[in-house]
């Protein structure tokens, strides 16, 4: 009952000391690893307890609005509304708990997204009894596995305007179909525009992963797309680039 | 398969490239050179434009989304509770989910609360 991996707790702290630079880490840690907050702190006389009236009010501010972004996300992983906000409370909750942690000038957003990641694979993956998809990316080097080649006539152009023509719910539809890790690294990157390194910390792996989950899902989500706009009529046989 | 114009730098190598030089994530050198690739390579420049599109499309079309009414209402509430249990109890909270919602609980010396939130419901046990 009480958190086990994937409980956040929430003792009074005293603010983390600044750290520059771009980093996601700290407080998320707190989110994984409630023993770490047992670690005794290095007093700093610069920083004076924050209360949690003060804390509250800093996340109101800082966190609060980024609730849409991280439903969106939520939704994305999750693919159905209910779970979405189950998802993003739990997040909220565990981000106000980590709070008093997180270290100013650190990414507040990679940090949500981070933790939001974390709950998602440690409580409703498991919780939806999806079985893990293993997208074998482990390729190494993600570029040995291309042989690309382009087209040389102007097919792109029909290809780009059936693209232009399908609903929202087409792409948004394609997109879910992607396995989780590829539809994770796609959504933040092109979605987000979140940098590679920045996803690579979100979702707890080497760069190259991300590389290469990005690439094969990008393929694979066009692909797809492709297929739906020539279902569609919007495109003919014929005018399909590949 | 190469445009057959003689080019720097291949047209293989170029378009293997193509989405680090969209992400933004190539140093300047090598974006220096692939701009430059696009710059005379009708063929990669079109496919450039395709990805380039999608890119695009993607982020138009799945975000955008809004959470529904009232969520962040509920989690002010949430929050103002376990700083409220906390202040009274001094205690350890701790967040965690379970089948029917999230559960939240407070533990100190003396006492221990745990309640669970679904959207919409607050229920004490």
């Amino acid at each position: 009952m009480v958190a086990g991996i994937t409980g956040a707790t929430l003792p009074v702290r005293r603010e983390g000391r600044p750290v520059s630079g771009a980093s996601v880490g700290g407080p998320v840690d707190a989110a994984e690893e409630p023993q770490a907050q047992t670690a005794p702190e290095q007093a700093d006389p610069q920083l004076a307890a924050e209360t949690a009236q003060q804390r509250t009010a800093r996340f109101e501010r800082d966190a609060m609005p980024l609730l849409d972004q991280l439903y969106a996300a939520a939704l994305r992983m999750t693919r159905n509304p209910t779970d979405a906000e189950d998802l993003v409370q739990e997040t909220y909750l565990k981000a106000y708990g980590a709070f008093g942690s997180f270290r100013a000038g650190t990414n507040l957003r990679a940090w949500l997204y981070r933790i939001l990641t974390n709950t998602y694979i440690n409580g409703y993956r498991k919780r939806q009894r999806q079985p893990a998809q293993q997208p074998t990316d482990e390729i190494s080097d993600w570029q040995l596995a291309q042989a690309e080649q382009h087209t040389s006539s102007g097919l792109r152009s029909a290809e780009m305007e059936a693209l232009d023509r399908l609903p929202d719910s087409d792409v948004k539809d394609a997109l879910s179909e992607l396995a989780e890790d590829f539809r994770m690294a796609v959504y933040l990157a092109d979605v987000e525009g979140f940098a590679y390194k920045e996803i690579a910390e979100i979702m707890g792996t080497p760069i190259g992963t991300v590389m290469s989950r990005l690439h094969r899902g990008r393929k694979q989500l066009r692909e797809m797309l492709t297929d739906v706009a020539r279902e569609r009529g919007f495109l003919r046989d014929a005018e399909v680039a590949s | 398969m190469s445009c057959g114009d003689p080019h720097e730098t291949d047209c293989g190598e170029v378009l293997a490239e193509l989405w680090l030089f969209l992400d933004n994530e190539c140093d300047h050198e090598r974006r220096e050179l692939l701009k430059r690739h696009l710059d005379e390579c009708g063929p990669c420049l079109e496919e450039f434009g395709l990805e380039e599109h999608l890119k695009a499309l993607l982020a138009r079309k799945c975000g955008g989304d809004h959470a529904p009414d009232g969520l962040k209402q509920r989690l002010r509430q949430s929050i103002s509770e376990i700083v409220m249990r906390q202040a009274k109890l001094g205690a350890e909270v701790t967040v965690e989910q379970d089948g029917a919602g999230t559960v939240v609980e407070v533990r100190s010396s003396v006492e221990s609360h745990t309640w669970r939130y679904r959207r919409t419901e607050v229920q004490e046990r």
